[in-house]
């Protein structure tokens, strides 16, 4: 087996490991087994740490680079802080992709205004930068999601 | 002050030598200025005060006419004397261009720090020029002397702008005329010297750019004047650089109408266009096109278009699938799709990674991470990543069941997990299939517990039941 996967090790081109996709893994990771290791959870109170884990590992692997991972640093800490989850603040500092109540349609006529509710930290930018970080955003969430299939992949076998 | 100006410059000569190389046109008679120095301070100032103050009041959208008269009456000779004076930007001027100014040139006491503000307000003369180029030879003219030098750069600047180049000769030397006029606009200067210099030297930045632009696309006939003026403006470019970043939209407009005016002129619009693109720094320098808008305005709405299209077409790369969409409707509509499924992927996985990995200890963190990036679509590798990661928290003589037990409560979640790996977006149907397989995991699981639960060894993963399993 160990030679299996040494096998890929020679074989794969080592172009793909980015030095934050590295730090983005272990955080990841480190997270997962912290979680693992907490019995007393629910699954869903599991899948809801593991769903910030992942976010918080890309923000961490991008820093303060970028505004939409400040903003989502901001969010887990602030998240973190609230001891009573207050509907009203939990609508502020609400991970991307969360449970959301069905939203009025119109509201979100506007495509760069679903843009900016989409990207963490877009309500506070112009369109050029919108793009920009929506850009950027969305190269991490797939390098992410494509980190969680790996360890699904490896685990689940 | 100085390294950003430097770096600035840096930056822009990193675009293209022939940016930097040709800086401004205005600074081009600023080496026969210092050389030497024939203008007092007062006249210098005089001479540009009227220019600086008309900028200064032009900076919105105005009667280009009136801007003209103005600078025109401001008794600026600096009138573009025909062709460009070739010789003149580097080092001395020996002698007045032929067939240009008949007069000879009187000498002007030189101040201490008359070189340096002459250096400084020199490019003015550029700017100021071009406004009174329109005017042809209704213009009034100062002595000669402190025009000639001026009247070499603009000129320069002029032909790289392709404006009118009118004869000389027509401009009647009315001296100081406008001495009141002078004396009001050198107290305008005092006040508005830093936006007016700055707007002056944004112009400036701008004719360079053009310049530029004309040398790099040799399309204008001033291609004489605009190799020589590349030479000799060089020094001046540290202070143009620091005023560039100032005020570029008021200079924007004067210039930009010039242009309009002008449009008889082989400006390669096109090719201006896209050096000015490529000189593109923190402050764009724009240029209208011909035949387009030249409205402060919509030249910044059209800046801001340009960026908004460049990020649109990196976007189109990364979301897969949009390389045939055009439309920015469209394609913002791909984007958010992109972005939602995407998130609703990552809250699947990690409800799937919840349910699967009670069992699983995620201990060892390198070589998994690195297995991980390396081989996320490798199912062999995953069969030997497995057993190393279960290999340490299970007994070795349970290590068979505990493979088995996982490999049997996956067997099912590899059908929903083929169609994850694949990156099509996920629809709203997503969420029910999730359910679903929440469900059967759930089976799984107590499948799985109930299997460990046999063999006693399995103290991890017993431990791990919520429902709590006796032993």
């Amino acid at each position: 087996m160990e030679s299996k996967s040494s096998d890929e090790n020679c074989t794969n081109p080592n172009s793909e490991l980015h030095p934050s996709k590295l730090m983005m893994a272990s955080h990841f990771l480190r997270a997962l087994s912290r979680i693992q290791q907490t019995t007393t959870d629910s699954f869903a109170g599991r899948s809801r740490k593991i769903r910030r884990a992942a976010y918080a590992s890309m923000a961490y692997s991008v820093g303060t680079k970028r505004a939409w991972s400040c903003a989502l640093l901001r969010k887990l800490r602030s998240r973190s802080r609230l001891r009573f989850p207050n509907p009203r603040r939990a609508k502020y500092a609400a991970l991307p992709g969360g449970p959301r109540a069905a939203r009025p349609q119109q509201r979100e006529m506007d495509q760069a205004e679903v843009l900016r509710e989409l990207v963490p930290g877009g309500t506070s930018m112009d369109d050029c930068r919108l793009l920009e970080e929506a850009a950027d955003y969305i190269r991490c969430l797939g390098t992410q999601v494509r980190l969680m299939q790996a360890v699904m992949d490896s685990v689940s076998f | 002050m100085e390294a950003k100006e430097n770096n600035q410059f840096g930056l822009e000569k990193s675009h293209g030598d022939h940016i930097s190389s040709h800086s401004s046109g205005a600074a081009g008679f600023v080496t026969p200025l210092t050389s030497s120095p024939i203008l007092s301070a007062s006249m210098v100032e005089a001479f540009f005060a009227p220019s600086l103050w008309n900028h200064h009041t032009s900076s919105c959208p105005m009667n280009f006419g009136e801007s003209n008269i103005q600078t025109a009456t401001s008794g600026i000779n600096c009138v573009p004397i025909g062709k460009p004076v070739a010789m003149s930007n580097r080092g001395m001027l020996p002698s007045p261009p032929p067939g240009e100014f008949p007069h000879s040139l009187p000498h002007f006491p030189v101040d201490s720090g008359f070189i340096e503000r002459a250096a400084r307000l020199s490019c003015f003369g550029g700017s100021s020029f071009r406004g009174i180029s329109l005017f042809g030879p209704s213009q009034s003219m100062a002595p000669p002397s402190d025009a000639s030098k001026d009247v070499n750069g603009a000129r320069v600047l002029k032909a790289e702008l392709n404006v009118v180049s009118l004869p000389v000769e027509h401009g009647t030397i009315k001296g100081i005329t406008t001495n009141s006029k002078r004396d009001r606009s050198i107290s305008h200067v005092g006040t508005s010297n830093n936006e007016s210099r700055e707007g002056n030297f944004c112009e400036d930045g701008q004719e360079r750019h053009t310049g530029s632009a004309d040398a790099a696309g040799n399309s204008s006939s001033s291609d004489l004047g605009a190799n020589k003026r590349r030479k000799a403006t060089e020094e001046m470019e540290k202070e143009k650089d620091q005023v560039l970043r100032a005020l570029q939209s008021s200079t924007e407009t004067t210039k930009n109408n010039t242009e309009t005016k002008h449009k008889s002129y082989k400006h390669s619009g096109k090719n201006a266009k896209d050096n000015s693109e490529a000189a593109k720094e923190g402050y764009v320098h724009v240029r209208a096109q011909r035949g387009q808008a030249t409205n402060s305005h919509s030249l910044a709405e059209r800046v801001r278009r340009e960026k908004i299209s460049e990020r649109m077409k990196y976007l189109q790369e990364l979301v897969p699938g949009c390389s045939k969409v055009t439309g920015k409707a469209v394609m913002l509509d791909e984007i958010i799709n992109y972005v939602q499924s995407l998130q609703r992927q990552v809250e699947f996985l990690s409800m799937k990674l919840a349910a699967v990995n009670p069992q699983l200890d995620f201990s060892i963190e390198g070589p998994l991470a690195k297995n991980l990036l390396h081989s996320h679509g490798g199912s062999s590798s995953a069969a030997g990543f497995s057993q190393e990661m279960i290999y340490p928290q299970v007994y070795s003589s349970q290590q068979g069941l505990a493979h088995a037990g996982i490999s049997s409560m996956l067997n099912p979640s590899d059908a929903f997990r083929r169609p994850m790996n694949t990156e099509i977006p996920m629809t709203s149907g997503y969420k029910e299939t999730s359910l679903q397989m929440h469900n059967s995991w759930n089976e799984q699981l107590v499948m799985q517990m109930a299997y460990g639960a046999n063999p006693p060894l399995n103290s991890q993963v017993i431990n791990r039941k919520p429902d709590g399993f006796t032993i």
